[in-house]
């Protein structure tokens, strides 16, 4: 006997899809990297001096040394870590807000709703990169900074998507079916409308993980970021020196570790978007 | 519809007053007393309370807060305080490099972008319209700070073709300058653009209407680009117009990589020096255009959709 | 006899996705004549559709494919054309009009600029000859104003206005075959006879040749030549329409007969297709006793005790008005209406869409706040009472709902659904007590125990439409509403579950309120019958006084739009 809850169905359709499953690949390999560097169990050592300044890639570096002669593949890794935890942290700040704020505002309605509504309008009315840059500025510069930045512009988007599809299920018969057998507001809104909604969370998080790494990239690299420590950004601050002398490898390395992770994401989020959504689930 | 209009008007005083309270709150209260920074370390206590009166922070909170939500109207910002220049002055100073570079990049991209995803909705699911996502989604993944940087780096710096940096007032004196940052404006726009445009268009294509004009023998061609593109204008106007107040500072990088004193220069320049006024005007500037672009696109609402003349 | 229009000729059509090949039209012949108008006739997923959108080219390529089969018109094969030969065919030899006029309409173009481009693909015309012409033939499909109505947009018009723009625009150019997709489901009960007239009136003044797809062999009963029925992707049935209602050979198209309730005949339950054929289509003989015929009247006396009374009751929504939104007025949804209901009896509510049946159902469970008037439930007021005695009563009182598809959470088992209402009244001791309920009525509603695990999206329309039942009934409620609980199923589907509703009530002695737009559905299940106008209850009678002796002017006119098609209530000649 099958039971295939829509869960199921949609994980099933997703890893068919050999893209998808290539991004979902991608996505843990990035996660284990920046936990075991967390753990100080690989690129601890990224500051130490292995070698000569600006040594081209090689058996022994593989994306060489750079200027310090530090390796430039340990502070790949190292940034690595600094890119996930952004993206992480933004998600922990963005998800709880939006969702609760979106649903409260589509279930209740009236002058929540009003609230709500103008409360996203005017966060969503400062331009993202203009807030971005004044939340770091004050906060004092460092990571920090940039996860209180991050969360503090994306939770308008779930928050408004979550709030219009809460909306039209609250009208839905089996909600309104929930509370003709004496179902209360939390039962209708909880466990009914929020686990048919929960794809929105699902999908806008995969995309907002690679806007925020992206976001957390260009911070770094106007000095708004990690202090002191190598990020993606960081490195391409450098490598914006060095292009000059052909050193290239350091510009590349972090190109392309950022460039993987965030078309993952961006895969990983157009195939949720097609796995999960209810619209091409037949009727 | 003029009622509409009044009350999508109306609408905008409290979420103005919403934006001068997030600066405010920003800018006043957590930013801290920046008469230590300003003055340097031997400032005595005298010259900080001076200070202090001059940028009239000795004043009540409230009148602070509603010093911020006037300068939405006046445009005053006082002076900076890395350059001592009214920063109003800075502001049109800058405005005209940084236009000369946005505004043309700008309607090129959309333009380019239409017609892209018209034509791969129109071979959707064909060998053309899969290379064009992927590209799309690969070429959003890239970094921008990549592409300027070797951009930069091959067509000015090796190959010479553009000037490296630098800005000179005056059509047509302008164009080399901008021509390379304008080009790398418009590859960075083309993916998320035609990501956009396309999704919308197909979801127009889908249409029960759609399935009736082909029932009245109208060829796809027309279809697309009179039934389909009258209806997918309507979230492409939201898009494209919302999208104005971010390219003051959307050309922030090319402008500071190619040293094109615009308002983006203008605001890194204050980002460093912490010049926290510069910062805060630009933060005010933007959001008022947000605003009055956020209205402009509802007008545009009652041309493009006909329903909304009724709510 | 001269060749036919169209003629088509062992079409199949197969649908290639990626979980495999579905067969859609299973080798599927049929003419239609010159000048006649041709049903056909099948539930949902029959291939009735598929068929109709094969002979406009209009199927979705890549994934139809047809691998074999003609579809000749004018002796000419359709399948041979290429896009630009097929596209000079389409709106102008052969057009179609489709079931949702809501959405079939550009939105953001004039209805008048609609039936003008028709005109201007096919013709040579100048802009302003094709809007003349587009204004008479709104003129011609009964359309009020033609000369301002042709300026409207789609959603300044009712739906019924919609598609009889929709008929404007498939007859401008003369069509010699007109395809109708079930162009009146979607609309209600005066309107679909209006509708239907328009289009027979049209065929016979244009001579056009009709091809009408429905799933209610009753619609089509006035108008059509021929019928075909569809069953399963194959022909089962084509004969000429006179033939087919009484003589009807395949089992199928007895059942579809039979399932549809008629006004006059007083059957104790309907026959369905299950009574004619087994699940392999084999025919079977309908056992006599399944044809039991009873006086409603009689049987109508025996209960006395009232449970439900409701007194001047009023459910008004404001209306927001002005530059700030401001409440300026009300609109009274549900205006001043009383009525009393026996224990163990239906009480049907019948009326057309926006008369407010569905605002008086949900404001007896209170489901909606009622503004004034009160509702007496068993002898006590229940208009104000909150909380914990509300939540009591919702164990008394009960609803199913329309929608088969949205009334169940997609996301929970049936299982769950099932026992929620338990766990929400603490009724049962323990889930695996729960479960066992949930299982016995799982199965007294005619479902398979073993599948109580499964989601609803694994479930077809009719047995979702039973499941709901069963949530319903979980808590043994008293009393249930249920609105339009059939109007979304097939009719074939719709008998059965009527049946299930009819066997429950006598189970469980249950009362129901039965609101929907179908007159004839009403009057089948219900003793007494309120007709419902503009939030009033303008009649109110016994469901047999109601057909044959309306008062009101609009009771009749709900009468004479039943489709006459099937008024033949010897159910005997079928056994």
């Amino acid at each position: 006997m099958k039971e295939n809850s829509l869960w199921k169905d949609a994980f099933k359709r997703l890893i068919k899809d050999k893209m998808a499953l290539a991004s979902l690949i991608v996505v843990i390999v990035y996660s284990l990297i920046a936990i075991l560097a967390s753990m100080g169990l690989i690129a601890s050592d990224w500051a130490k001096e292995v070698g000569a300044s600006n040594l081209p890639p090689s058996a022994e570096h593989w994306f060489g040394t750079d200027i310090f002669g530090r390796d430039v593949l340990a502070k790949v890794l190292h940034g690595t870590q600094i890119a996930m935890s952004v993206g992480l942290f933004t998600a922990l700040i963005a998800i709880p807000i939006g969702v609760i704020l979106g649903a409260v505002a589509g279930y209740f309605g009236g002058w929540v709703d009003d609230f709500i509504t103008w409360l996203y309008t005017t966060f969503s009315s400062i331009p993202n990169i203009m807030l971005l840059i004044s939340i770091t500025m004050i906060l004092g510069k460092g990571i920090f900074a940039v996860y209180i930045a991050l969360g503090a512009t994306s939770w308008v988007t779930l928050c408004r998507l979550i709030r219009g599809e809460v909306m039209k299920h609250k009208e839905r018969e089996y909600v309104q079916a929930a509370g003709a057998i004496g179902g209360g507001h939390f039962r209708k809104l909880f466990l009914h409308i929020l686990p048919n909604v929960t794809h929105i969370v699902i999908i806008n998080t995969s995309l907002q993980f690679q806007f925020a790494i992206k976001s957390e990239v260009i911070l770094s690299y106007l000095g708004l970021g990690v202090q002191g420590e190598p990020s993606w950004g960081t490195m391409i601050d450098d490598a914006k020196l060095e292009l000059a002398r052909g050193v290239w490898w350091q510009l590349a390395g972090a190109t392309m570790a950022m460039f993987l992770v965030v078309l993952a994401f961006n895969l990983l989020g157009d195939a949720l978007r097609d796995s999960l959504d209810p619209k091409l689930k037949g009727k | 519809m003029i009622k509409y209009i009044i009350r999508r008007l109306l609408y905008l005083i409290p979420v103005l007053l919403g934006v001068s309270f997030i600066i405010f709150v920003l800018f006043n209260l957590v930013s801290g007393d920046p008469t230590a920074v300003l003055l340097g370390k031997n400032a005595t206590a005298k010259q900080m309370a001076e200070l202090r009166e001059q940028l009239g922070l000795n004043k009540p909170l409230l009148d602070q807060y509603f010093d911020v939500v006037k300068s939405a109207f006046t445009f005053d910002f006082g002076r900076s305080w890395a350059t001592k220049q009214e920063i109003s002055q800075m502001i049109i100073q800058g405005a005209y490099p940084s236009m000369a570079l946005t505004v043309p990049a700008f309607i090129i991209s959309t333009v380019l972008s239409l017609i892209i995803s018209l034509v791969v909705a129109f071979y959707r699911g064909k060998g053309i319209d899969l290379f064009v996502r992927f590209m799309c989604i690969a070429g959003v993944s890239v970094s921008a700070l990549a592409y300027i940087l070797f951009f930069q780096y091959f067509f000015a710096y090796q190959l010479g073709w553009f000037e490296i940096s630098g800005f000179e007032f005056g059509f047509p004196d302008f164009v080399p300058f901008i021509a390379l940052p304008a080009i790398i404006f418009i590859l960075l726009s083309l993916g998320p653009d035609v990501r956009f445009f396309r999704t919308v268009i197909l979801d127009e294509i889908y249409q029960d209407y759609v399935r009736t004009a082909r029932a009245k023998g109208l060829s796809e061609v027309i279809i697309l680009l009179k039934h389909v593109l009258r209806n997918a204008l309507i979230p492409i106007i939201t898009y494209v117009v919302i999208q104005i107040p971010s390219l003051i500072l959307g050309a922030l990088l090319l402008e500071n990589f190619f040293s094109i004193p615009g308002l983006g220069g203008i605001t890194l320049n204050a980002l460093n020096s912490s010049d926290f006024p510069v910062i805060k005007a630009m933060a005010i500037l933007s959001s008022v255009l947000y605003i009055i672009l956020s209205l402009v696109t509802d007008v545009l609402y009652t041309f493009a959709d006909p329903r909304v003349k009724l709510k | 006899m001269t060749s036919p229009l169209l003629s088509v000729r062992n079409l199949v059509v197969d649908f290639h996705t990626g979980e495999g090949v579905t067969r859609a039209v299973n080798n599927i012949s049929f003419d239609i004549p010159a000048g006649k108008t041709i049903g056909i006739v099948g539930e949902s997923g029959s291939g009735k559709s598929v068929t109709s959108l094969a002979v406009m080219g209009l199927l979705q390529k890549p994934a139809a494919r047809i691998p074999q089969g003609e579809i000749l018109f004018n002796g000419q094969n359709l399948l041979n054309y290429n896009d630009a030969q097929m596209r000079a065919i389409r709106g102008n030899q052969i057009s179609m009009i489709f079931q949702e006029p809501m959405t079939s309409l550009n939105p953001v173009f004039k209805v008048g600029d609609q039936i003008a481009e028709t005109i201007r693909i096919h013709n040579s015309v100048s802009a302003k000859e094709a809007w003349d012409r587009a204004v008479d033939l709104m003129n011609q499909v009964g359309i009020p104003n033609p000369a301002a109505s042709a300026h409207k947009y789609p959603h300044e018009m009712s739906g019924g206005q919609k598609q009889r723009v929709m008929i404007a625009m498939a007859i401008a150019c003369e069509p010699k075959l007109l395809i109708c997709d079930e162009p009146t489901t979607a609309l209600d009960v005066t309107i679909q006879k209006q509708v239907l007239d328009l289009l027979h009136g049209l065929q016979q003044k244009y001579n056009m040749s009709m091809m009408f797809i429905t799933h209610d062999l009753g619609v089509i009963g006035d108008i059509a030549d021929d019928v075909v029925v569809m069953y399963r992707s194959n022909v089962v049935e084509k004969n000429n329409a006179k033939e087919v209602f009484y003589t009807a050979k395949h089992p199928y198209t007895k059942g579809l007969l039979a399932c549809r309730p008629k006004l006059g005949a007083n059957p104790r339950r309907l026959l369905t297709v299950s009574d004619f054929m087994d699940e392999n289509g084999v025919e079977k003989h309908v056992s006599p006793e399944r044809v039991v015929v009873f006086d409603k009247d009689s049987e109508a006396e025996k209960s006395s005790d009232i449970l439900l009374e409701v007194k001047n009751l009023v459910t008004q929504f404001p209306i927001k008005g002005g530059i700030f939104g401001r409440t300026v007025d009300h609109f009274k949804a549900v205006n001043d209406v009383s009525f009393t209901l026996k224990k163990g009896k239906t009480l049907g509510l019948v009326g057309e869409s926006g008369c407010g049946k569905t605002t008086l159902g949900r404001s007896i469970l209170r489901l909606i706040e009622p503004s004034s008037g009160s509702i007496i439930y068993n002898g006590k007021d229940i208009t104000n009472v909150y909380a914990e005695e509300l939540r009591l009563l919702r164990r008394k009182m009960q609803i199913i709902f329309q929608d088969p598809y949205s009334s169940l959470n997609p996301r929970m088992t049936v299982s769950e659904i099932l026992t929620e209402p338990l766990n929400i009244h603490n009724v049962g001791n323990g889930r695996k007590e729960r479960l066992d309920m949930a299982k016995e009525l799982f199965e007294k509603v005619g479902l398979n125990a073993s599948q109580l695990n499964r989601y609803p999206h694994e479930f077809s329309g009719g047995q979702r439409q039973r499941i709901c039942i069963a949530r319903a009934l979980m808590l043994r409620p008293e009393f249930v509403i249920c609105d339009e609980s059939v109007s979304a199923l097939d009719v074939s589907v719709q008998a059965q579950v009527l049946n299930l509703l009819l066997d429950l009530q006598q189970e469980f002695g249950l009362t129901y309120v039965f609101i929907s737009h179908d007159l004839s559905v009403v009057n089948f299940i219900a003793d007494e019958v309120g007709v419902m106008n503009a939030g009033k209850i303008i009649e109110m009678d016994k469901a047999t006084n109601i057909y044959k002796n309306p008062k009101e002017e609009y009771t009749r006119a709900l009468l004479s739009a039943i489709p006459k098609g099937l008024v033949k209530s010897d159910l005997s000649a079928l056994v």
